[in-house]
């Protein structure tokens, strides 16, 4: 077991008081607390900081530590507690957001009870909730699906950490949306002593779509046109999530104009979105000599300045 | 088949490490999640989202020591970054729709 030196992780004196010890510790939490730094390596280190923090915040426990370091924390080789260690100041889960996987090794044998089977399952805590994203089709999301769930779930036994594979089958609703999480009970960390096992979270993600963009329970479908569509009008077939419809595309369109189909979108737990066609004007990339002609003959007789409000700014 | 649930409990909520009825008051009143049913604390019902905060909620709370004025704005702040990060996601992938 490697001797944890708190007094360096949190960038301080051995000597330094109270104040300065909770100074630093904000510092670095700020920095490196995972809800905030989504880096990788952020949470490791953010966890290394809040374990030194816990033992000297307290002053029992920092007096007890400095024994600890005194008595062995200098050697090269391995740490190895005094014979018959006990803490008088055994470190409470009940106040803490983390778990017994969250600490070091040196801080659960130090001030934890070892770990062992004697403090920890006597007290049965709950075990810790999981979350793993889900990715969805958005045609999954047109009914009721069932998905296969695979995970894995970190189990700490007498300070060992074996990772268990799991796997589920899973109802998933539909209407469910981009972002949306799903609870599965007692689905995730095991539970120590009598404890319950911790709930597994799914948290739903949208596989991007080939053709539609999702925008909350509507869809957005690009809908391409020639320039002659979009100044004559046209019938247009356009897929839908389900099947196709015809879209009239009224004279004189514009690009980048929403046409709004009334309950195409996506399911919602009451009802359905709308799907919203967004038109593209697409110029052919080559024409032949015939058509460059028809081209010209419409640009002479269009009489078009599609920058005149340019001139009338100026 | 597993099941799945979309609500949590008070009682649930507070067998996790850090949770007492008090926190979670207190995150109510500071708007951070709003309960389902506005009755007895005992009988409140947090969805999966409001959970969610709820739980990042009293992370920050613990973890950073700081108030919950504080760690509401924060909180705030965070869903706001979360939902414009989406946002922004969409719009990238629209425009590239539109110009390619």
């Amino acid at each position: 077991m490697d001797f944890k030196d708190y007094y360096q992780l949190l960038g301080v004196s051995p000597d330094s008081d109270s104040k300065e010890i909770k100074t630093a510790y904000r510092k670095l939490a700020r920095k490196y607390h995972p809800d905030m730094n989504p880096d990788a390596g952020a949470e490791d280190k953010f966890k290394e900081v809040a374990e030194a923090y816990d033992v000297l915040k307290d002053a029992g426990r920092r007096a007890e530590y400095d024994e600890l370091r005194q008595y062995g924390g200098r050697s090269d080789a391995g740490f190895e507690p005094p014979p018959n260690w006990q803490s008088n100041s055994d470190f409470s889960d009940a106040d803490s957001t983390r778990f017994e996987g969250d600490f070091s090794d040196f801080f659960n044998s130090m001030f934890r009870g070892g770990g062992s089977e004697t403090n920890q399952q006597s007290r049965g805590s709950r075990g810790q909730d999981a979350e793993i994203e889900m990715p969805i089709f958005l045609e999954e999301t047109a009914s009721e699906t069932s998905k296969l769930v695979e995970y894995q779930i970190p189990v700490y036994e007498n300070g060992q950490v074996n990772e268990v594979k799991k796997s589920l089958k899973v109802k998933i609703p539909s209407g469910i949306v981009d972002g949306e999480r799903v609870r599965l009970k007692g689905q995730g960390g095991y539970g120590q002593g009598d404890g319950p096992h911790g709930d597994l979270y799914l948290h739903i993600r949208l596989v991007p779509h080939p053709l539609f963009d999702v925008e909350g329970h509507n869809l957005v479908i690009t809908v391409p046109l020639a320039p002659w569509e979009a100044a004559l009008g046209a019938k247009v077939t356009v897929p839908t999530l389900t099947g196709k419809i015809n879209l009239t595309i009224a004279p004189n369109s514009q690009a980048g104009q929403r046409l709004r189909v009334k309950g195409k979108g996506m399911k919602t737990k009451t009802g359905s979105g709308d799907m919203f066609a967004l038109l593209k004007v697409v110029v052919p990339s080559s024409a032949n000599d015939e058509v460059k002609a028809l081209w010209q003959s419409l640009s002479e007789k269009a009489e078009f300045d599609p920058r005149a409000q340019w001139s009338s700014e100026q | 088949m597993t099941e799945i649930v979309l609500w949590v409990s008070v009682q649930e909520l507070c067998q996790c490490g850090g949770f007492t009825e008090q926190i979670i008051v207190e995150a109510v009143d500071h708007g951070i999640a709003h309960p389902a049913d506005g009755g007895n604390i005992a009988d409140w019902m947090f969805d999966t989202t409001s959970a969610h905060w709820l739980r990042k909620a009293v992370r920050l709370h613990h973890d950073l020591e700081i108030d919950w004025i504080a760690i509401s704005m924060v909180v705030d702040l965070l869903r706001k970054n979360e939902a414009l990060k989406r946002q922004s996601l969409c719009l990238e992938q629209q425009l590239n729709r539109f110009v390619n």
